[in-house]
């Protein structure tokens, strides 16, 4: 058969599109845990800010922080947003991971993680942050974001982080539990499992951490070699990322003279597109989410400051072997700073 | 040797396993310080009756009696001799003779005296404390001759004692076990398939038919066992008439289906 | 004539202890030469020499030991509650007729259980103490440990506890002398594998609520990527497994001599 040349033409140009479609179809993989905190990203989904931008993004669920900084690693994932624990610095520190903007952070005045202790621990006198020395404490894991609180919560409420018994419980379940049932004195917790844990009658919250403790929870890093070959790829991402924390910070973080928050229809309809990922089908939904809703810097800021105190502190109590250059980990051409 | 003088009965004794009957009608007496050899063709249940007569096997029909006495220095009235020795492997010789020895109310100094005694009678006595991994066959059904001597039993059952053993270990250990049994005068029910053994030891030879076993003759040989030679004329003769008995059921039997 | 050929060659192969030992030496001194001529990476394949280094500094600090008693104190109980326990229900089932089908039918029900995903059940009923670490280790050992029990009592030979009974010898003593010695190379045999089996178990064991403990400490290297210390931690946990299985083989050339 021959081609006559208007025919010719349209097979080229088809091919060309075809060619830009597949290459913009690559998607990036996104490592997050399957929990509330990555709403922004839930809703820059939904939303289809992404694709707006120019992205494909594929969401890939974890169980536990870890695992994620090791799938960037090992090109599994292009990005993830997790908490910086010591093993995320370890491996940072081996030239392997880049942290390029913030998520989730402490807020002064914005209940998210409680200090909650036992009843048996708070009759007995254990009333007040400063009061912890010498107690048993349940964290996940050592290097854990929990290990980083106690030990920030010990310089800065003045009690002694060696005298603490720490006890990896692996989940925070597994904590709650423990302290209800008064086999550790005390432990943290989000506000969503900490507040029926006190309202139950087992436990006390004493505290919160984002009072005592600025600290940026949760970070959004990809590897060096992402950064070198798909950059036009993770403005998009991050460019939809941006649309999305500001729908979140619409819908969530708005608060009247009283510091009560606002909520409208711009929440409802975030909690709807939300709830398509978690508690979905769950008709308390909307109560849960309000409850767990975390702080997120407009723009998706990174507390560069922050993450350099992270890192010294993880050094300090030698989780991260070998000086890590802090700026070496940080790529700041993506998102801006606090 | 023995103090008892035991007499054993069976009467009307059948038994069978599951559909297939190998005993029926067993009528027998071994009197007193009598050698009751039983022999037949394969499968025609000397084992079994010998299981019967001291109490390992619970016939179905039938029963067995035992009245006379019993001597008090007597530990174990019913005591078997083996066919594959049942010796402990992880005793030495004199481990597995004093093992008989333990469960009675003897001091430790008395049961060392007698395994002393029975191994000498046995012709062990240098090899107390070797294990039956380092002895031949003969040596270990020595053992099992001490260990039953040990008990000072009422009634010998020996379950083709010598089957296991090579031709020239047999010929030799049939001699001993003559002399032995003759020396002991203790009541004696004993199973061969062997015909010289029979005829050598036998006061009261019992001829079973095949499967299902029933007494088909009994032949007494009253001679004393201490003067018997194999080659004598007369046991020869009491062989050769043995063996037209069992010949045609032992053909028969030897094409039969073990499953029957 | 020609000569006949041999031809009954073949089918025994010799143990040779120096090529066992020669391997390993030699493959670990193949790995250092890889890592130092930078054929592999030590990025996150630590070279033999850093895990040396790793255990030296473990060592010299004090630490080895800390970790190690806190978890040889779990094995050793652990185990031996097991086993105990193990072996009772074992002779139990293998000598009853009517514990002998019910006890095989719990034991299969309940052993394919993974123990891992028992922990947290553990946690509730026996708390984050020691306790649960115990029960973790002493369930993982108890049911290997009866069912090779069953299967030694099975195999001692018939014949021999037959003669036990020929000779009026009691129960008890049927039980003590002929069918516990004649089950005794099974047994041992067992021990082999729960003593593996109880290492393997012991970082489960530890995962809830241990600050020290071998099992704990590779736990925690692995969460900081501290290869060095976790490939440590694993080396300590392999040498522990052919320490015991050395024991195991001395046991079994002293009380089965009579092989």
């Amino acid at each position: 058969m021959q081609l006559g040349r208007r025919s010719t033409i349209a097979l080229a140009a088809a091919a060309a599109v075809g060619a830009r479609g597949a290459r913009a179809a690559t998607p990036i993989r996104l490592g997050m845990l399957h929990t509330l905190s990555p709403a922004p990203f839930y809703l820059a989904q939904q939303r289809g800010y992404f694709k707006d931008a120019g992205v494909e993004v594929e969401f890939r669920f974890f169980q536990a922080a870890q695992p994620i900084a090791a799938a960037a690693v090992a090109g599994d994932i292009d990005v993830g947003v997790t908490a910086l624990t010591g093993g995320f610095f370890a491996l940072a520190g081996k030239g392997e991971l880049k942290v390029i903007g913030g998520a989730l952070h402490e807020q002064k005045g914005f209940d998210l993680t409680a200090v909650l202790v036992s009843k048996a621990a708070y009759d007995a006198g254990l009333t007040s942050l400063d009061k912890l020395g010498g107690h048993s404490f349940g964290i996940t894991q050592y290097g854990s974001s929990f290990h980083y609180m106690v030990g920030r919560l010990a310089e800065i409420a003045g009690f002694d982080l060696k005298s603490v018994t720490l006890r990896p419980l692996q989940g925070v379940p597994n904590m709650v539990a423990a302290v209800r049932s008064g086999q550790v004195d005390a432990t943290m917790a989000i506000a969503s499992m900490a507040r029926p844990a006190e309202a139950s009658g087992d436990a006390k919250i004493i505290g919160w951490v984002g009072d005592l403790i600025p600290y940026q929870i949760t970070a959004l890093f990809t590897t060096g070699r992402v950064i070198a070959d798909r950059a036009n790829d993770l403005h998009a991402f991050c460019k939809g990322y941006q649309r999305g924390i500001a729908d979140y910070r619409a819908a969530f973080l708005r608060f009247d003279s009283e510091h009560k928050p606002i909520y409208d229809a711009a929440t409802d309809a975030a909690i709807a597109d939300i709830s398509k990922f978690v508690f979905t089908g769950d008709p308390k939904a909307a109560e849960k989410i309000k409850a767990g809703i975390g702080w997120y810097d407009e723009g998706g800021a990174l507390d560069v400051a922050d993450v350099h105190r992270q890192l010294a502190w993880f050094e300090q109590e030698g989780m991260v072997k070998g000086k890590v250059d802090p700026a070496a980990i940080i790529d700041t051409g993506f998102l801006p700073t606090r | 040797m023995t103090g008892s003088a035991v007499r054993l009965a069976l009467e009307g004794v059948g038994h069978a396993f599951g559909t297939l009957k190998v005993l029926d009608g067993v009528d027998l007496v071994a009197e007193p310080g009598e050698v009751m050899v039983l022999i037949g063709p394969s499968g025609c249940g000397k084992s079994t009756l010998l299981s019967i007569f001291g109490g390992m096997l619970a016939p179905q029909a039938g029963r067995v009696r035992m009245d006379g006495a019993v001597a008090p220095d007597c530990l174990n009235a019913l005591t078997y001799v083996f066919q594959d020795f049942a010796l402990l492997p992880w005793r030495s010789v004199a481990g597995n003779v004093s093992l008989v020895l333990e469960d009675s109310a003897l001091s430790a100094a008395e049961r060392a005296r007698r395994v002393e005694e029975v191994l000498a009678l046995t012709g062990l006595s240098d090899f107390a404390g070797a294990w039956p991994k380092q002895l031949s066959g003969g040596m270990r059904q020595r053992v099992g001759i001490a260990r039953a001597l040990a008990v000072r039993p009422a009634v010998l059952l020996m379950d083709e004692p010598l089957s296991a053993l090579d031709a020239q270990t047999r010929g030799l250990l049939l001699d001993e076990f003559a002399e032995m049994i003759a020396r002991a005068g203790v009541t004696t029910v004993y199973v061969t398939h062997n015909l010289a053994e029979a005829v050598r030891l036998g006061q009261q030879v019992v001829v079973l038919s095949r499967r299902p076993g029933r007494v088909r003759e009994i032949v007494r040989i009253d001679r004393p066992l201490a003067g018997r030679h194999i080659e004598d004329a007369d046991l020869l003769a009491i062989e050769q008439h043995l063996w037209a008995l069992i010949r045609d059921d032992a053909a028969l039997a030897d094409r039969e289906r073990v499953d029957g | 004539m020609a000569e006949v050929p041999f031809r009954g060659g073949g089918f025994a192969p010799r143990d040779i202890p120096a090529a066992s030992v020669g391997t390993l030496v030699g493959l670990v001194l193949l790995w250092q030469a890889g890592a130092s001529l930078h054929w592999i990476s030590t990025k996150f394949l630590p070279a033999p020499w850093d895990i040396a280094r790793a255990l030296y500094a473990l060592a010299a600090s004090g630490e080895l030991w800390v970790h190690l008693s806190a978890s040889l104190q779990r094995l050793a109980i652990g185990w031996a509650v097991g086993t105990v326990a193990g072996l009772v229900v074992g002779l139990v089932v293998g000598l009853f007729t009517l514990a002998r089908s019910p006890g095989m039918a719990v034991v299969s029900a309940l052993f394919p259980i993974p123990k891992i995903a028992l922990v947290p059940l553990f946690i509730i009923w026996f708390g984050i103490g020691e306790g649960s670490k115990v029960i973790t280790l002493a369930f993982g050992v108890f049911f290997p440990t009866v069912i090779n029990t069953v299967a030694g009592v099975d195999g001692v030979p018939r014949n021999l506890i037959r003669m036990g009974q020929s000779f009026g010898l009691g129960w008890w003593s049927i039980v003590r002398k002929i069918v516990l010695p004649g089950a005794l190379p099974a047994i041992l045999s067992g021990f082999r594998i729960t003593t593996s089996t109880a290492i393997i178990l012991l970082v489960a064991a530890e995962m809830i609520g241990a600050e020290k403990g071998i099992g704990a400490f590779v736990l925690a290297a692995g969460n900081l990527y501290d290869t060095d210390n976790l490939l440590a931690g694993i080396v300590l946990l392999s040498t522990i497994g052919l320490v015991l299985s050395w024991v195991i083989g001395r046991m079994e050339k002293l009380l089965l001599s009579w092989r």
